[in-house]
């Protein structure tokens, strides 16, 4: 059975609509995880040089005790981050006899299929075998393999039963990530505990008493469990933890008919964010982002490193613009035909995006304030990467929203519905931090910053002056479009 | 009021719809038959400008629909739950239709308060989303939002198919009632007793053709009912691509 949902899957791969991006997109990434793989293999041949270089006073074992939890913390941290979910449309097996297991177990299984499984193999095997073996025996190198699949398998499961509660309620995310950021700062930056001496602590003892490697198989075999567990109440109910009897009422928002009819299609958009989990989330993400700034702006290291202002200014006055406006015009597919028919204007209805950006942007923008904190000059980037986004962050994800012809089901409950979550969408949005540095960098390279910034603020004013010009090319573009689009969006 | 021309679309190979001419005057009331993949939906689509034909064109008010927005001011259809906006409130969904057409709210509530036994009080103010309502239902908010925009050409496919059979009666006297005030209406149906009822023209379509244009009268029904019994039958050998299923 479980091949046949192998085959299914592969199948639902090849025979979707739009399989010739993804398959660029695959390309691109496993060319990404290729590189970082061979990094990795080279720092585990290397790690007891790089180790005797970091802690020339240890033994190398006893820092290669230390690090381990560290490693796994952090993998943690980039799991929550990146790892993707495993898809199965569970719907079509369900009234068919299969056992509810074999779809769960199948779902939980495939789990595993994740690079970041692979990373602590060939991080830490190679000096397993090189110096571990040598000094201590074949039985510790055991345990320490047992130990080191226990601790993957408990992040595997950990980081995915985190993704899944964060589609149903992005608070989760904000949680978690907020609970591991205060683990990590506990440490670095308070010292109130250390992980490496716990780690030691663990590690160290495994060495005389190898049956402490159960501890951490357990501690796997209860996370999958747990996941298993919850999976399968899922499969139950497509949307437990919502009350789905709850009134709705109407609203209606009189700041915004004061556009007219482009306000009306903002409104009816702000409805459509509020109301559905999965661009709630998104919403909730930006919000997060906020915080990004801190990560860089305390860092006493980065302290005089423009780039790192650039980088934090486009992310926090335009992340919701980015995570948002990737999966344009997709949010509204299920009712694209409708609004085709209806008397709206492709003008009014780009004018709304406009609008909807603009008022993001600058609540975003508002927000940032506080980082003056850190310097004028922190301020004066973020307000020219505020105008950036609005001047040219906004036309490139219009653009491209022109050329998305993927169906997001809304009406869908989240708890199943992953499509376009993860690393594929994050490094599609990479691509719009691009641009802002290719103008930044030769007015740098020259010596003058000033002026970079003043080309920056340039061109976001000029993107934002000229907007009736890319209001028309891109219903231009549109209409040349269309029925790509309109024929994707059926395609459910 | 709609003239086709040459009208022809492709789907991977096979002819899916293909009329040399057609015309549908003001007024008229159309009802358009034919078992499933003869065409009709597309038909449809192609006159709402929501697929692009292989060659020919489709002239509203003698101007093309294809890249013109003038059709949109009078034309009112409804083909599936694709038209609507489905995280709305019913009533936020009618404000904002009947906003397009600069109608106020309180004009949108009196056109409302007209439909009270048409909705059934499942519609109104029983605080769901339109994706929480039944299909029956989501169909009839959208006949309703038609109606709503007072239009002079209203399109809808198979609006009977999910309804109850007294709304069924009552969607068949809306359809009259507006054709006598002069609104062209067309009505695609399964429901050979409906389309017979309330439409003036049959249009019957087979593999893309319309292979019969009849004015109703008294022999219509059993003429319709004869060719859907023997002469439409379908030789299972040729695989028909079930567009209307299959979207």
């Amino acid at each position: 059975m479980i091949t046949t949902f192998f085959k299914h899957e592969f199948k639902a791969f090849w025979r979707s609509k739009n399989a010739g991006k993804n398959l660029a997109v695959r390309i691109i990434m496993s060319l990404l995880i290729l590189m970082l793989l061979l990094y990795v293999v080279a720092a585990g041949f290397l790690m007891d040089l790089i180790l005797k270089k970091v802690f020339p006073h240890d033994s190398l074992i006893f820092s290669f005790c230390g690090i381990v939890l560290v490693y796994f913390v952090g993998e943690l941290f980039s799991r929550i981050q990146l790892q993707e979910l495993p898809t199965l449309r569970v719907q079509p097996y369900l009234q068919l006899p299969i056992k509810r297991n074999t779809i769960v177990g199948y779902l939980a299984l495939t789990a595993l299929f994740s690079v970041f499984n692979l990373w602590p193999f060939l991080l830490f095997w190679p000096f397993l075998f090189k110096v571990v073996l040598h000094d201590e025996g074949g039985l510790a190198v055991i345990s320490f393999m047992v130990s080191l699949f226990g601790l993957s398998v408990f992040n595997n499961y950990l980081a995915l039963y985190i993704k899944r509660k964060a589609n149903l309620n992005g608070w989760v995310f904000l949680v978690a990530s907020a609970v591991l950021i205060l683990v990590i700062m506990g440490d670095t930056s308070w010292h109130l505990y250390s992980i490496r001496n716990i780690s030691y602590l663990f590690f160290g003892n495994l060495i005389n008493h190898p049956v402490l490697a159960l501890v951490p198989v357990l501690l796997g075999a209860t996370m999958y469990y747990l996941n298993f567990i919850y999976l399968k109440q899922n499969l139950y109910l497509e949307e437990l933890s919502t009350k789905k009897d709850k009134y709705k009422s109407s609203t209606e928002y009189p700041v915004l008919s004061y556009f007219g009819a482009t306000g009306d299609l903002v409104a009816s958009e702000v409805k459509l964010i509020l109301r559905n989990k999965r661009p709630k989330s998104a919403l909730i993400m930006s919000l997060f982002f906020l915080f990004y700034g801190l990560i860089f702006y305390t860092n006493p290291g980065l302290k005089h490193n423009e780039w790192m202002k650039l980088f934090a200014g486009m992310f926090m006055t335009g992340f919701f613009i980015i995570n948002y406006g990737q999966f344009m015009f997709s949010w509204q597919a299920s009712h694209f035909d409708g609004l085709m028919v209806s008397k709206v204007s492709f003008v009014n209805f780009l004018k709304g995006k406009y609008l909807l950006f603009t008022t993001t942007s600058t609540v975003a923008f508002l927000l940032t304030i506080p980082y003056v904190y850190y310097g004028w000059r922190v301020l004066l980037v973020h307000f020219v990467m505020y105008l950036w986004n609005l001047g040219v962050t906004v036309n490139i994800v219009l653009y491209f929203a022109n050329r998305n012809a993927k169906r997001i089901d809304l009406s869908k409950g989240a708890s199943f519905n992953w499509e376009g979550v993860g690393a594929t969408q994050l490094i599609l949005s990479f691509l719009l931090f691009l641009p802002p540095f290719i103008v930044y960098l030769p007015f740098k390279l020259l010596g003058h910053p000033d002026l970079a910034l003043a080309t920056l603020a340039a061109c976001g004013v000029a993107g934002i002056l000229t907007r009736g010009y890319w209001i028309n090319f891109l219903e231009a573009d549109f209409n040349k479009r269309k029925f790509a689009i309109l024929d994707g969006f059926r395609n459910k | 009021m709609i003239q086709v021309k040459d009208l022809k679309k492709v789907y991977s190979g096979v002819i899916v719809v293909n009329i040399p001419q057609l015309e549908i005057k003001k007024g008229e009331s159309i009802g358009l038959v034919g078992n499933n993949g003869a065409g009709k939906t597309t038909l449809f689509r192609m006159i709402l400008d929501l697929i692009r034909p292989e060659s020919g064109e489709v002239l509203s008010n003698e101007k093309p629909v294809a890249g013109n927005d003038h059709w949109k001011d009078y034309t009112a259809s409804y083909l599936d739950e694709g038209f609507l906006i489905d995280y709305l409130t019913p009533e936020e969904y009618f404000y904002f239709i009947g906003g397009l057409h600069q109608q106020t709210r309180a004009h949108v509530d009196d056109f409302l308060a007209g439909y009270t036994d048409f909705f059934n009080g499942e519609i109104l103010k029983r605080g769901k989303y339109i994706r929480d309502l039944s299909k029956g239902n989501q169909t009839k908010v959208g006949i309703a939002s038609c109606m709503l925009q007072t239009p002079e050409l209203l399109m809808l496919d198979e609006p009977f198919a999910n309804i109850d059979p007294t709304t069924q009666f009552r969607l068949k006297a809306m359809i009259k009632e507006a054709n006598q005030k002069g609104v062209t209406t067309i009505v695609s149906s399964h429901d050979l007793n409906h389309v017979t009822d309330i439409c003036d023209r049959i249009l019957l379509m087979e593999k893309g053709k319309i292979i019969k244009d009849i004015a109703t009268n008294s022999t219509t029904l059993s003429e319709l009912e004869q060719y859907f019994a023997i002469g439409g039958a379908p030789t299972p050998a040729a695989p028909i691509i079930d567009e209307e299923e299959n979207h």
